[in-house]
């Protein structure tokens, strides 16, 4: 049983075909970087998979652990174990990190039947993982992203990966608007995560980020298709030939 | 604890009053003197005599004016007004023999009578009125509550002594009309914390305010409407360099109505005001707000600034939000703004994305809203009434 099976995905955007028979197959312990370019369906993809509003799936399928995704809404898709780390993380001025994180994590102490952890121990969990990303203490006191640099801001989705610990992670552009100390701190967050039991979709117009997240396999997305898979040195060509070769 | 009622009107009862001229005409029938007062009598009845607002007003705009004169002779329980006073504070009714001097040198010195016609209403069905002196000399923490009910038509008169320092913690609703007048002379400090529970009444209030030199005043609202809700806030920076912050915070479901009208009257220099408000309003709600700020001729150096923002969770739901700047001088420093929208969707389904129900999501989006608002720290509990 795979971890993530998507089926001849076909959605539309606005009446607009945008992923036009997509397959992925993701097995535990993989990392699977898909890549495109600009409009490819990318940003789409993420999307669908996290089941975000207006992404209407027209045909196709999408299982998590055999458990079919493609009608259940985002928050039932968050308790079966799907993250998605957003491209543009949203602002929530007067809502701490703190008080957002640990109702997340309540959420999903709920969903299992597991009770929910105790604010101390809560705390110290919080407070290794912002370490673990180099972010002060201050950080998780602040409003969510409110007033955070374009690096805190992606740092701040992967601390929330940490804590929620996904069976499958998308990372939907964690890389764009990062210099490099910031990509290298986000690839650190990425790895300490990445485990035989999971699994992470990064989604990326660079191959930057795959220097340091190394993946199993990588797919390259044209026009709503897997138009190539292959190793990590299928990045490598791209990186070095554009994705213009592969209209052909 | 003191308290006080007293029902010595000499208006007739009952019958709804549903206009603005039947009513002067009970209140001008009403022989003056022979009663305690804070507010002269004659003086009251004479802007009573000019006529009482009606609904074509600017000010009454939003609200319908006539369905409070309809209640404004009504009898309603007569608990009496409970306030609670930590020792070293002076509390006096107003049939005490202390009170004369008081009222004389502080009653009504806090805001405009003739602007006020309601205030001139209470002035003559006065029910409970209390003078509340904190001395000079006085350092305490403990706060001064105020409760809600009482008899329908309260003055409450509160004197911060210079360099004083205090806490007003007020219940403020299930009354007719509420007067809450407050000196706050030189250096002193006023920290008025204010709620207000959903009621199915009418009623309306005044909040005054004069602030002497370095004097300081806080005023936090976090409200709920009611069938007829209306604030009236008027703070006077009178002294040079006094400081007013105001924070409103409120949410409105079904059919309540809440219209605050808040007036910041710079009159001196230096002067430092910041306003900040947040309102969710749901269903067929109606929150009205007028922020105004006058910086006089001569109050140079002031620094205004008023911010509201206002979040519509429904379709019928209804916001009036204005900033109203009158400047006559011209080194100032003023700033304004003002929005209204709805819940940003995107934001809705991220916390959804992170294992949050659609409620949750919404209910911590709303909390964080409105916490913008609550600066202080018994903003806890006046954030529960809100959210």
């Amino acid at each position: 049983m795979s971890l993530l099976e998507v089926r001849d995905l076909r959605v539309n955007v606005d009446d607009k075909p945008i992923l036009k028979g997509l397959d992925l197959t993701v097995e535990p312990g993989e990392v699977h970087a898909v890549m495109g370019p600009n409009g490819s369906g990318k940003s789409t993809l993420a999307s669908v998979l996290a089941g975000r509003p207006g992404y209407d799936i027209d045909a196709g399928s999408i299982t998590l652990d055999d458990k079919d995704l493609t009608a259940a809404t985002p928050e039932e898709r968050a308790h079966l174990g799907l993250f998605l780390a957003f491209q543009y993380p949203i602002e929530i001025p007067g809502v701490s990190n703190m008080e957002f994180l640990k109702a997340a994590v309540d959420a999903h102490a709920a969903h299992v039947g597991l009770s929910e952890p105790s604010a101390v121990e809560f705390i110290k969990r919080a407070r290794a993982a912002a370490e673990q990303l180099h972010l002060s203490a201050d950080f998780l006191k602040r409003g969510v992203n409110e007033g955070f640099s374009g690096g805190e801001k992606k740092r701040n989705e992967i601390l929330q990966m940490l804590l929620l610990e996904p069976r499958l992670a998308v990372l939907d552009e964690t890389d764009s608007g990062l210099d490099i100390d910031a990509l290298q701190v986000v690839a650190e967050g990425i790895n300490a995560f990445r485990a035989a039991d999971n699994a992470i979709v990064l989604v990326t117009h660079y191959q930057r980020l795959l220097n340091y997240v190394v993946p199993d396999h990588v797919h390259v997305l044209i026009d709503g298709r897997i138009a190539r898979s292959g190793d990590r040195t299928l990045a490598h060509t791209l990186e070095d030939e554009g994705y213009g070769w592969l209209d052909d | 604890m003191a308290g006080s009622t007293t029902d010595t009107l000499a208006v007739p009862r009952g019958g709804p009053v549903a206009t603005p001229s039947a009513l002067a005409q009970r209140l001008l029938d009403i022989e003056p003197g022979g009663r305690s007062a804070w507010l002269d009598p004659a003086a009251c009845q004479a802007v009573i005599a000019r006529g009482l607002p009606d609904t074509r007003g600017e000010p009454w705009k939003y609200t319908n004016v006539n369905r409070w004169y309809d209640v404004a002779l009504e009898a309603h329980d007569t608990t009496p007004l409970g306030v609670d006073a930590p020792d070293g504070i002076l509390v006096v009714d107003f049939d005490d023999p202390r009170a004369q001097p008081l009222a004389a040198a502080h009653g009504g010195k806090a805001f405009d009578l003739a602007e006020q016609p309601l205030a001139a209403v209470n002035g003559l069905l006065l029910g409970a009125g209390l003078a509340i002196v904190v001395p000079s000399d006085w350092h305490g923490d403990a706060p001064v509550r105020l409760s809600e009910g009482g008899p329908p038509y309260q003055h409450i008169l509160l004197v911060v002594e210079s360099g004083a320092s205090m806490t007003l913690i007020e219940e403020a609703s299930g009354f007719t009309h509420r007067i809450v007048e407050a000196v706050v002379e030189a250096g002193g400090h006023l920290h008025h914390l204010r709620r207000q529970r959903p009621a199915p009444t009418r009623e309306c209030s005044l909040v005054a305010v004069r602030l002497d030199q370095h004097a300081q005043y806080d005023l936090s609202m976090s409200s709920r409407g009611a069938e007829l809700r209306r604030n009236d806030v008027v703070v006077t920076l009178a002294g040079s360099a006094a400081q007013v912050t105001v924070h409103g915070a409120w949410r409105l479901v079904g059919r309540e109505h809440l219209d605050n009208q808040v007036a910041i009257r710079h009159v001196a220099p230096q002067g430092l005001s910041r306003q900040t408000y947040r309102g969710v309003v749901a269903d067929r709600a109606r929150a009205v707000l007028n922020g105004r700020i006058h910086i006089a001729a001569g109050a140079k150096a002031t620094d205004a600034a008023l911010n509201t923002k206002n979040l519509l969770a429904t379709d019928n739901a209804e916001v009036y939000a204005k900033p109203e700047l009158e400047i006559f001088e011209s080194d100032v420093q003023c700033s304004h703004g003002a929005t209204v929208g709805t819940l940003d969707e995107e934001a809705v389904f991220f916390l959804r994305s992170r294992g949050l129900s659609d409620e949750a999501a919404r209910a911590l989006l709303v909390r964080g809203f409105l916490r913008e608002a609550i600066a202080d720290d018994e903003g806890a509990a006046r954030l529960e009434l809100v959210v």
